[in-house]
């Protein structure tokens, strides 16, 4: 009872806080928030627990939006199954190119998958234009029909919607963490000799862990899409492919909630500074480089042993040196 | 398809593989040598061309544009690797990718700040054509080809009679026993950054003519980039030259068979080598760190 309700204090507590910021943020600000981190934390998977840097992102988020935006402009009026068929589609292109992509080494997977990225932004520009309608990007805002229950035609009821897929990602994410699946993720990103050495396939685990992440970030574009009511090739252009990657290294990588207040920054920072100042990308870069020579832990992985302390109130456990930040409170 | 369009082909085919080729060795060097990705390379290719842009409308030449392209990209690599990638040469090879990304994206900034994000255009240098095979060949692409071969030579003369060169193949094959033989691996990275660098502007100088100059124009050539540095294996200047040229064909000849092929094809070749390779075609396995 004591050990569940450890369990689930972290998750509720900042899903109660991010419910809170509702009645004090604007909506939009809010929704933005919540879908960019459930974009994030499969980045903030990848990078922090299994070891590969992916600068694809963008390409898994445009396909679940795709996938979603094909149905509900030409086939359905759903928006469930409309963002089904997003999980599904990215599901299914991550285990197919996941088998060729894990096999590589962690320099050859990053560019490997920056250039997907790109190839999925010519792939919905110019290739398949007939029916994606190119730059111009794909309008189906009036074909999504109101759901009974919860109306994610508009935006309060979707709200509600995101709130609680997004609280569904991060139990799963708890759960992975805690789970043997998820050692064995830090220990392929660690020694991947040895992990080979006590029975367990590198190549299994990182499929799985690739295929779990992608799948996250095409539920995150199958979001945008339901919310928006349009896609266009610009999401998964090659201007935003470090978005994911700020964010997960700006709320720290690998920790649970690092993408959510990574996502809080970012997009609180993008709001404000691209009203004060036009050049937003100068900013944005030097950030990076900053945050990189800073110590490359992340708003969150600094806060977090700090919050332990003062939520504990018991001398903090001494701090591991590998990885950063990953500290977790359950180790009975 | 008729035999004019096939050597015009031909033709624009070699010299955008010509332009890879000079962008791809600095990511391959930087990367066999270092140990890092560097992505700000795509940024120097952007600085080169505005230079050539600024430099050609203050003079009218376009050849005084191109090389002074080349030496700001040096310096302004010379001052990126001194400053930043000086503190990151330890850490991951994640890490620098991140890094670099950062200045890249910082540096696209910096242009769209100094130049605007009007695209601009640069005049081509050579309007002669010369007649190959009865078609008429713009004599400008084929001084690109040209000048490529030149840097090949250049490189692989460097690399292989020169003692910098050679403490630099030395350092790609161990870095810790050139530093133990007493020779300053510090001012080898620094050498070998800065021709990484200059590389790189020259082939956004000698591109700025043939395409618009615009703050994000690194961002478009990327993927093809990446794609010649991984079909040619990291760390392989050979390997890059032919992948270079292999893309080169591939876009132009892709693209006058259908339209799309151009973006497809390079990458589902990159696919199929490392299907079979998973290093590319020349990098050697053992490069790990």
């Amino acid at each position: 009872m004591v050990n569940a309700f450890q369990w689930w204090r972290g998750p509720l507590l900042a899903f109660a806080l991010l419910a809170a910021s509702r009645v004090l943020l604007p909506l939009p600000f809010v929704i933005e928030v919540v879908i960019f981190s459930v974009y994030t934390i499969g980045c903030s998977f990848l990078v922090g627990r299994v070891g590969f840097i992916s600068f694809g992102q963008p390409a898994y988020l445009a396909l679940g939006a795709y996938a979603t935006a094909f149905y509900l402009s030409y086939f359905g009026t759903n928006p469930f199954i409309g963002i089904a068929l997003g999980v599904l589609g990215g599901l299914v292109v991550s285990c197919i190119v996941g088998p060729l992509f894990v096999r590589l080494r962690s320099d050859y997977f990053a560019l490997v998958n920056l250039a997907l990225a790109v190839i999925v932004f010519y792939l919905m520009q110019k290739v398949l234009a007939g029916i994606t309608h190119g730059d111009n990007g794909l309008w189906f805002l009036t074909n999504i029909a109101s759901t009974p229950v919860l109306d994610v035609s508009r935006p309060d009821g979707f709200f509600i919607f995101a709130f609680l897929v997004a609280l569904a990602v991060w139990v799963l994410y708890k759960y992975l963490d805690d789970s043997v699946f998820g050692a064995c993720c830090l220990a392929t990103k660690i020694n991947e000799d040895k992990l080979e050495f006590l029975g367990y396939s590198n190549f299994r685990i990182r499929l799985l862990a690739f295929a779990i992440a992608n799948t996250t970030t095409a539920l995150a574009g199958a979001m945008y899409a339901v919310y928006l009511g349009f896609v266009s090739p610009e999401m998964s252009s090659p201007s935003r492919a470090a978005d994911p990657v700020i964010v997960t290294i700006l709320g720290g990588a690998g920790t649970l909630y690092g993408p959510i207040v990574g996502a809080f920054a970012y997009t609180g920072m993008k709001d404000v500074i691209s009203k004060l100042i036009g050049n937003w990308e100068l900013f944005i870069g030097f950030l990076l480089v900053f945050i990189m020579l800073a110590g490359e832990r992340g708003i969150w992985g600094t806060l977090q042993p700090w919050l332990e302390k003062l939520l504990t109130r018991k001398s903090a456990p001494i701090a591991t040196a590998e990885p950063p930040a990953d500290s977790r409170e359950k180790r009975d | 398809m008729d035999a004019q369009l096939l050597i015009s082909g031909v033709i624009f085919g070699l010299s955008i593989g010509s332009i890879y080729f000079l962008m791809a060795i600095g990511l391959s060097l930087c990367f066999g040598l270092m140990r890092i990705i560097s992505l700000d390379q795509l940024l120097y290719y952007a600085i080169g061309a505005y230079l050539t842009y600024s430099i050609s409308l203050a003079t009218g030449s376009v050849w005084l544009g191109v090389l002074g392209g080349l030496v700001v990209a040096g310096i302004a690599a010379f001052a990126v690797e001194r400053l930043l990638f000086r503190r990151i040469y330890e850490r991951e090879l994640t890490f620098s990718m991140i890094t670099s990304f950062g200045i890249l994206i910082g540096g696209i900034g910096v242009i769209k700040f100094l130049w605007g994000v009007v695209p601009r255009p640069v005049p081509v240098p050579i309007e002669q054509q010369v007649a190959i095979l009865g078609t008429d060949v713009p004599v400008y692409r084929l001084v690109i080809v040209g000048l490529a071969m030149l840097v090949y030579v250049g490189i692989w003369l460097f690399l292989n009679r020169t003692i910098t060169g050679k403490a630099i193949r030395a350092g790609i094959e161990d870095v810790e026993h050139v530093e133990g033989l007493g020779i300053n691996v510090s001012r080898l990275f620094t050498i070998t950054f800065i021709i990484a660098g200059s590389l790189s502007g020259l082939a956004g100088g000698l591109h700025a003519p043939l395409i618009m100059v615009d703050p994000t124009m690194g961002l478009e050539v990327l993927a093809f980039v990446f794609m010649v540095v991984i079909i040619g294996g990291l760390g392989s200047i050979k390997g890059t030259l032919i992948s270079a040229f292999m893309i080169g064909q591939v876009v132009s000849i892709g693209s006058l068979i259908y339209a799309p092929l151009a973006q497809m094809a390079p990458f589902a070749i990159m696919l199929l080598v490392l299907l079979v390779k998973p290093t590319g075609l020349y990098g050697s396995a053992q490069l790990r760190r």
